[in-house]
């Protein structure tokens, strides 16, 4: 009998460690071609994809672009913990002597990064080696996009590279069920009645907005409304319309109780499940939202506020270049131009469910036509990218604190019925004394 | 003179890695929690005691120290306390399925603790996890924990029982075990109750095991219930959550505080070692050693 329980335990440990086994990812894709072919400039590329976040495309991009350069070979380095990773790897290899030549840098990092580590502006590289690609940016690129990358003293630190934004995602079947239009709302007025329909003729929650560890979400509903998160390296979105938008999202919450509050994971599971109607959350979650859900799912643009103009921040990375060799840095171009071709980036949006930085490739039958065709879903993130603001990233190195204190001024506003202009405004003091 | 060099001698490699990865970071911790760093920039500045006026005055650090207390009692009861009870009753009340129960409650020992985290946010998620189905047929429903005072805490250290409640099991079943069988045979001729066996018999002649796992849970729980803080609410809401060991962590990492992350990393030390220094005054003197 007992050598059978062992059995079983042994068994189990195996399975355990077997799922275990399978995450190493790999670091150093195409070195051993690096050696072989000795002229070539060699540059490093480094990214934080994971194999289950676009990281094939990566490969698959740096494979391309390697076997089709005479000039240059990328090796892409994979760093984990994502953008905050990076930094911290960026930091240790920049203080041994070693820059990379490309790295990915997330928003939240804009100033962070061009504060503490020395990079060359894009255009400067472009009009000192490559003559030729003198007006790329401003030819393929709308001005607000090339915008997200300038940081506070107005410098282009980065070109735009993975871009996403929030959209709404309707459960079809529970608003026919609720009777209200599957067309979905367009501005958060109508979300509150939405909502507040299906919470009474479903007994559904009828949104959920996501909560995850940053207030991304939040600053488009604020943004949205007229207010500014940050005004002159202040915050400044303890105005009317700032709090106007803050009691708004308490009363979904609290008083109507149709908004669910909750972790972002359970939240997008609750959406998933069938048990909340709507759901307002990145369009990188697309993938995982329409392939996991068993109903009539949509998805429709980012809804704004009656008579506001609608502004959206974007997620996602810029690229920089960070060679300090006057060859390498020409070589980063090179490898840049390639990843923002059409083809380069048409593989990257496919492999990663982020929104195409550039114009000329969603209509493009070279680019996104067909994918768009058999994707809608991606159709109103690109259709809003005229919305798109930076990211509120607060200057200095109380800037992530800042970011800290904005998160607990949500729990608080979110768990209980306090009083929200007093709180809004105490945690706008409490920032700005921060960055003073 | 040459056999004390060789026992110093095979001593040293021990010594050195605890030179280098406990005792160096220890030292170096307590010089960074009197500067201001954010762990990037090549200037550190001296700021004195500040760093720790800092955390004294935050009404949020203190919540902190206090829920950190309230995690250790809930783990001492239930990975010392449940877990004793669990060992008497299959060791001695029980007859059949021995073997069962302790394959059973040993398994999740051995599955990772974010994958335990992973599937406990699933099970408990008060809309559509399973429980909450459950519980919705009979019209009951589970409070939304994950973002409520007092029960995230809860919710989070029954999580981390889960995973090393089965260990401290088979601890204290092989302490409980051994304790000599004619004692209870005795006893239970003499018509003493279950429960006298177990508090005058059971548990002082287990006292050495009961007082290794007692420390154990209070110096591992803290580190364990890291993961799950980690994957399910990052310290919040509002910090309700959090205690000194993610706290310290989140200053440092989240936030690039790495002085304040030291001052807080040094009180903690301060505490255990106060905590602990109280277990072996008044604790480990009613110890039983067998030898």
């Amino acid at each position: 009998m007992k050598k059978i329980y062992l059995m079983m335990i042994l068994t189990l440990i195996t399975v355990v460690l077997a799922a275990c086994g399978g995450a190493e990812g790999s670091s150093e894709e195409g070195s051993d071609e690096g050696e072989a072919s000795g002229e070539k400039t060699q540059i490093e590329y480094w990214h934080v994809n994971a194999e289950t976040q676009g990281g094939e495309s990566v490969d698959k991009l740096v494979e391309d672009f390697n076997a089709q350069s005479d000039t240059v070979e990328v090796v892409a380095r994979y760093n984990p913990d994502m953008y905050a990773g990076l930094m911290s790897n960026l930091q240790a290899d920049v203080a041994a002597g070693n820059s990379p030549a490309v790295v990915q840098v997330g928003w939240a990092f804009l100033d962070y990064f061009s504060e503490n580590f020395h990079y060359m502006e894009p255009q400067e590289v472009i009009e000192q080696h490559h003559e030729e690609d003198a007006d790329f940016l401003e030819e393929n690129f709308l001005p607000n996009i090339l915008d997200l990358a300038v940081n506070s003293e107005g410098s282009q630190v980065g070109v735009p590279y993975s871009l996403s934004t929030p959209v709404l995602y309707l459960n079809e079947d529970v608003l026919e069920e609720a009777g209200l239009d599957p067309a979905g709302p367009e501005t958060w007025e109508e979300v509150r009645e939405y909502a507040k329909a299906i919470k009474d003729e479903t007994d559904n929650y009828g949104i959920y907005i996501q909560e995850p560890a940053d207030t991304w979400g939040q600053q488009a509903m604020v943004e949205s409304n007229g207010a500014n998160f940050i005004e002159d390296g202040q915050a400044a979105f303890a105005s009317e319309e700032g709090i106007e938008v803050f009691e708004y999202y308490q009363d979904l919450v609290i008083e109507d109780e149709s908004a669910l509050h909750i972790g972002w994971d359970q939240g997008i599971q609750s959406f998933i499940d069938g048990n909340v109607g709507m759901l307002f959350t990145t369009i990188a979650q697309r993938n995982n939202v329409q392939s996991n859900s068993e109903f009539n799912i949509s998805a429709i643009e980012s809804p704004g506020w009656e008579g506001e103009e609608r502004r959206l921040p974007a997620g996602g990375a810029m690229l920089a270049i960070t060679a300090e060799e006057e060859d390498q840095q020409s070589a980063a171009w090179e490898f840049m131009r390639y990843l923002y071709s059409v083809e380069g980036i048409s593989e990257w949006t496919k492999g990663t469910g982020y929104v195409p930085p550039r114009e000329g490739v969603a209509d493009n039958p070279d680019g996104l036509q067909d994918f768009l065709e058999e994707n809608e879903m991606m159709q109103p993130a690109i259709d809003q990218m005229d919305s798109v603001v930076p990211w509120a990233s607060f200057p200095g190195d109380a800037g992530l604190e800042a970011e800290q204190k904005l998160l607990d001024m949500r729990d608080v506003i979110l768990g209980s019925d306090v009083d929200v202009e007093e709180t809004v405004t105490n945690t706008e003091d409490e920032i700005n004394q921060l960055l003073d | 003179m040459g056999k004390k060099y060789t026992n110093y001698l095979l001593l040293a490699p021990a010594l050195i890695l605890l030179a280098i990865f406990t005792i160096g970071p220890l030292i170096y911790t307590i010089y960074l929690s009197f500067f201001d760093w954010n762990m990037i920039s090549p200037t550190k500045t001296f700021v004195g005691f500040d760093n720790y006026t800092e955390l004294f005055q935050s009404e949020t650090f203190r919540k902190i120290i206090f829920q950190t207390f309230q995690y250790i009692i809930l783990f001492v009861l239930l990975n010392t306390v449940v877990t004793y009870i669990f060992a008497y009753i299959i060791s001695h009340l029980i007859d059949r399925w021995k073997p069962i129960y302790k394959a059973a409650i040993f398994t999740p020992s051995v599955i990772s603790l974010v994958v335990g985290s992973m599937l406990f946010l699933w099970i408990l998620n008060p809309v559509s996890g399973p429980v909450a189905t459950v519980l919705g047929w009979v019209g009951l429903s589970i409070p939304n924990w994950t973002v409520t005072e007092g029960t995230v805490i809860v919710v989070l250290s029954l999580i981390v029982a889960w995973k090393v409640f089965g260990y401290n099991f088979i601890v204290l079943y092989s302490g409980i075990v051994g304790i000599p069988n004619e004692i209870i045979e005795a006893a239970k001729l003499d018509k003493i109750s279950k429960f006298r066996i177990f508090t005058d018999i059971i548990i002082p002649m287990s006292s050495a095991t009961g007082f290794y796992i007692l420390i154990m849970t209070i110096v591992q729980g803290l580190q364990y219930v890291f993961t799950p803080i980690r994957v399910v609410t990052q310290g919040g809401p509002n910090y309700l959550s959090s205690n000194l060991i993610y706290h310290s962590y989140q200053e440092a990492f989240d936030l690039f505080n790495t002085g304040v992350s030291a001052a807080s990393s040094v009180i903690t030390l301060v505490i255990f070692v106060v905590l602990l220094a109280l277990q072996f005054l008044f604790v480990e003197r009613n110890v039983y050693y067998e030898n």
